[in-house]
């Protein structure tokens, strides 16, 4: 059974004229992780608030179409129950801090708090996740002074805690830097590895091209392709998204137009290494100019 | 004329130093991008150049004058700054009116006001929002109206605080042309990111920032071509520059059409 | 083979200070001052006591002791810089100018001093002096009482008495906004004088940059709020009524009961003393 399943499905804002999403049919299989990738407005957080149950359920708008989450209705669902089903981060890292915990420690215990954890087991599995996303220095500061990095740490580490099965993250490094986009990309790594299923909105595309399974692309509120990601990055349909590729991609791409191809287009720059080292080799002194 | 910094130290009110002793003169024209980890200082450094702080010692010029006798906003008219969230700045109820804000402040006379804000609604590609509340664009177009908020302004020099955040292809390439023009204009450009590849494709000059003081100041090629200052400043190379250097390739190859030339044909 | 351990293993790898915070995270939270560990609902009802008592007893005397008595127990509980130092602010500004308008108002008994329509009497002033001390008892019981009680035991102690979560996290969380309210005005202050808008000097020239600071703090407060709940909801808030607690509150020994019981039998007196008999 589909984790998630989307059927034609629209969805128009309250007050809006223009839908946000239209005619999207997805299948989200477990175990997996999906890229979401699309320009600016093209409905990448709207379909993850979908997916997340926050529509219908906490923004107004008018659903159409018919769409499940673990085989039940998105209608049927409790909104109390779904909250504690599908896991949710999102981009701004001062808003996702509760205001009310004096400790990083105490922060991430409150959603264990809320789903009536016993505290000696809360006690536990903070300390594992602490550990597990590598804040345990900042364990006993208090949230509300941390930078935005320590506190999109701190973020993922509260929904880890809660341990979904499914977790929806929309855009979380867009506001950080490059190490700390890095760890926060080695926590989703983690929660893939055991086994959580992930939609993933960012605009990073060679961390993309590294950890998703599978690309969703977006553009103006339609799903233009789903597949993958190997076979997404190469396809038109990017071009058509205005979504990057990334640079070694665009480079293989650019020899191919050279009439230079490589055996194949390479994703990541691992791979791209691998695929080049044997022309420098037969062109060894040509271009090494240091 | 330059913005010069001369050994300029920041430290707040309760001595935790922000910025240790930094020298560095920007010239005209020039497209400059300060970059390291977020607490290296660059924030305060650029926030020195346009005083909103000022120096705890040292001294900024700008245009060979001292400002430290000037209130932010009178510096504001020469050095512009682009806050990284444009929902800090944004207040207009319509994009016009936000654009017309500084000009009407500023008592200009119409035909002024009218050119320049037309001039600049233009450069930053948000003609076709003028009437619109910008609180309701979504987020890539409101930076769009930040950023012509303050070309509106007759600053010579601009400073962009991570420009490129939430910016989609579209956005990137709108940014590339404003950036173009300025640069035709003689308008000097800094920017602070954390973007390799735009500070890379897009800037002539690099000054990197690590623990409150520049440790390297050279162009874009010199300064990812050191590992230390990479190491240092906790930079991350734009992926094709590191593609060259895996390969062994020149060190200084660090925009895509640069390693697209040093790749040799392959056999068959 | 192993036997379970009846209490929980310390973590590995900890360091002794990582430890100490944990066991102090699992134990019922102390202060290590008797006073300062009384139930929040029981510290409330001691200072309301002593209010009443001030209230109650005719004379400024008692609004008097009852103020001491504030500044005795705040020393006691170890706050007392934090409390004198407020209190003492409070007493410059509310009392001062409380017992000003009174003393210079109020014409009764013999007049002092007559100033146009002022007029200083001793009468005037031994009532300005009775109101304004019990109006600084009733201020003080409230500043003693939140000078001693963390807000965090105050809302374990309303939801232990059956507040909803929604209801303390509201007051938690608005003490919170404040500050971030502050944060955000001075990075909307930055950014408007970025851009020429003078928010330095005169008057006028304030009260023009009034619009462009207010309207983006106001509409950045309105968006984080939105966006708040929505994590708030990520966190599960909405999964069940009740919540369990990391941390507790200690159980109220017997001597705090007898205590509280105590106070509220001598300001019941006063009170039937003074209203009844």
């Amino acid at each position: 059974m589909s984790l998630v399943s989307l059927h034609d499905v629209g969805f128009t804002y309250a007050y809006a004229d223009r839908p946000a999403l239209r005619e999207v049919t997805l299948e989200i299989e477990p175990g997996l992780l999906y890229g979401v990738v699309g320009a600016n407005g093209s409905g990448k957080s709207t379909l993850c608030s979908v997916l997340r149950g926050v529509i219908p359920h906490f923004h107004p708008g008018e659903l159409t179409g018919a769409a499940s989450i673990h085989g039940t209705d998105l209608l049927d669902w409790d909104p109390g129950e779904l909250s504690r089903s599908v896991g949710y981060v999102f981009q701004n890292p001062f808003t996702q801090i509760s205001g009310i915990k004096e400790t990083v420690f105490e922060e991430i215990a409150l959603g264990l708090e809320n789903l009536r954890t016993d505290p000696a087991e809360i006690v536990e599995r903070v300390l594992e996740v602490i550990d597990r996303v590598g804040i345990r220095h900042l364990m006993t500061k208090n949230p509300n002074e941390l930078s935005g990095g320590q506190r999109q740490l701190v973020a993922f580490a509260a929904i880890v805690a809660m341990d979904a099965d499914f977790v929806v993250i929309d855009e979380p490094t867009s506001q950080l830097d490059p190490e700390t986009s890095e760890k926060v990309f080695s926590i989703i790594a983690g929660l893939k590895e055991r086994g959580t299923s992930i939609v993933l909105v960012e605009h990073k595309i060679d961390l993309m091209a590294e950890y998703a399974d599978r690309l969703i692309v977006m553009s103006r509120g339609r799903v233009l392709e789903e597949g993958p990601t190997r076979e997404v990055l190469v396809s038109p349909s990017l071009d058509e998204a205005e979504v990057l590729r990334p640079e070694v991609t665009d480079l293989a791409l650019a020899l191919e137009r050279r009439g230079d191809p490589l055996p194949r287009v390479p994703i990541t720059r691992a791979e791209a290494r691998e695929l080049l080292a044997p022309r420098l080799e037969e062109a060894p002194d040509a271009h090494r100019t240091h | 004329m330059p913005i010069e910094l001369t050994d300029a130290r920041f430290a707040y009110p309760d001595g935790t130093l922000a910025v240790d002793g930094v020298t560095f003169t920007i010239g005209d024209g020039e497209r400059v991008a300060i970059v390291g980890q977020n607490g290296a200082g660059k924030t305060t450094t650029v926030k020195m150049m346009n005083g909103l702080l000022k120096p705890t010692s040292g001294g900024v010029t700008v245009d060979g004058a001292d400002i430290s006798g000037r209130t932010t906003a009178s510096v504001a008219r020469d050095v512009g700054y682009v806050f990284q969230n444009p929902d800090d700045q944004i207040f207009g109820s319509d994009v016009q009116g936000e654009l017309e804000y500084m000009p009407r402040y500023h008592r200009w006379d119409e035909a002024k006001r009218v050119e320049r804000v037309r001039r600049a609604a233009l450069m930053a590609g948000i003609g076709n929002f003028m009437d619109l509340n910008p609180n309701d664009l979504p987020f890539a177009i409101k930076k769009f109206v930040a950023i012509g908020a303050i070309l509106v302004g007759e600053c010579r020099y601009v400073i962009l605080d991570e420009p490129t955040a939430g910016l989609d292809r579209r956005g990137l390439r709108l940014l590339g042309r404003i950036l173009d023009q300025l640069r035709e204009e003689g308008i000097t450009v800094i920017t602070i990111t954390h973007d390799m590849r735009f500070v890379a494709e897009t800037f002539d000059r690099v000054i990197a920032m690590a623990q409150r003081r520049v440790i390297a100041d050279g162009t874009v090629e010199e300064v990812f071509a050191r590992d230390d200052v990479v190491e240092r400043a906790k930079l991350k190379r734009p992926e094709i520059s590191q593609l060259a250097r895996d390969l062994g390739l020149d060190a200084g190859a660090v925009r895509f059409d640069d390693v697209l030339g040093l790749l040799p044909a392959g056999r068959g | 083979m192993t036997t379970t351990p009846t209490t929980p293993a310390a973590p590995a790898g900890l360091t002794p200070e990582e430890q100490a915070f944990v066991a102090r995270l699992r134990a019922p939270i102390t202060s290590g001052n008797w006073l300062r560990d009384l139930n929040p609902i029981n510290t409330f009802v001691l200072v309301a006591c002593l209010a009443v008592v001030a209230f109650a007893l005719p004379g400024f005397v008692p609004s008097l002791a009852v103020c001491l008595a504030y500044v005795v127990l705040a020393a006691l509980a170890g706050v007392g810089r934090r409390f004198a130092s407020t209190f003492a602010k409070l007493f410059l500004v509310v009392g001062g100018i409380l017992f000003a308008l009174r003393a210079v108002f109020l014409d009764a008994g013999e007049r002092l001093l007559v100033l146009g329509p002022f007029t200083v009497s001793t009468g005037g002033l031994l009532q300005a002096l009775e109101f304004s001390l019990l109006v600084m008892a009733l201020c003080g019981a409230l500043t003693l009482f939140f000078t001693m009680t963390p807000m965090k035991n105050l809302m374990l102690a309303l939801e232990a008495r059956g507040v909803r979560p929604t209801v303390t996290y509201v007051i938690l969380a608005s003490f919170q906004a404040i500050t971030d309210l502050g944060k955000s005005s001075t990075t909307v202050m930055n950014a408007q004088r970025s851009r020429g808008i003078e928010t330095e000097g005169s008057l006028l020239t304030r009260l023009r940059s009034f619009g462009p600071i207010l309207a983006p703090v106001f509409l950045t407060a309105m968006n984080q709020t939105e966006e708040r709940a929505l994590s708030l909801d990520a966190r599960a808030f909405s999964y069940s009524k009740k919540h369990t607690q990391l941390s507790t509150l200690r159980a109220v020994p017997a001597g705090e009961v007898a205590l509280v019981a105590l106070a509220v039998a001598l300001a019941t007196a006063a009170v039937i003393g003074r209203f009844v008999l």
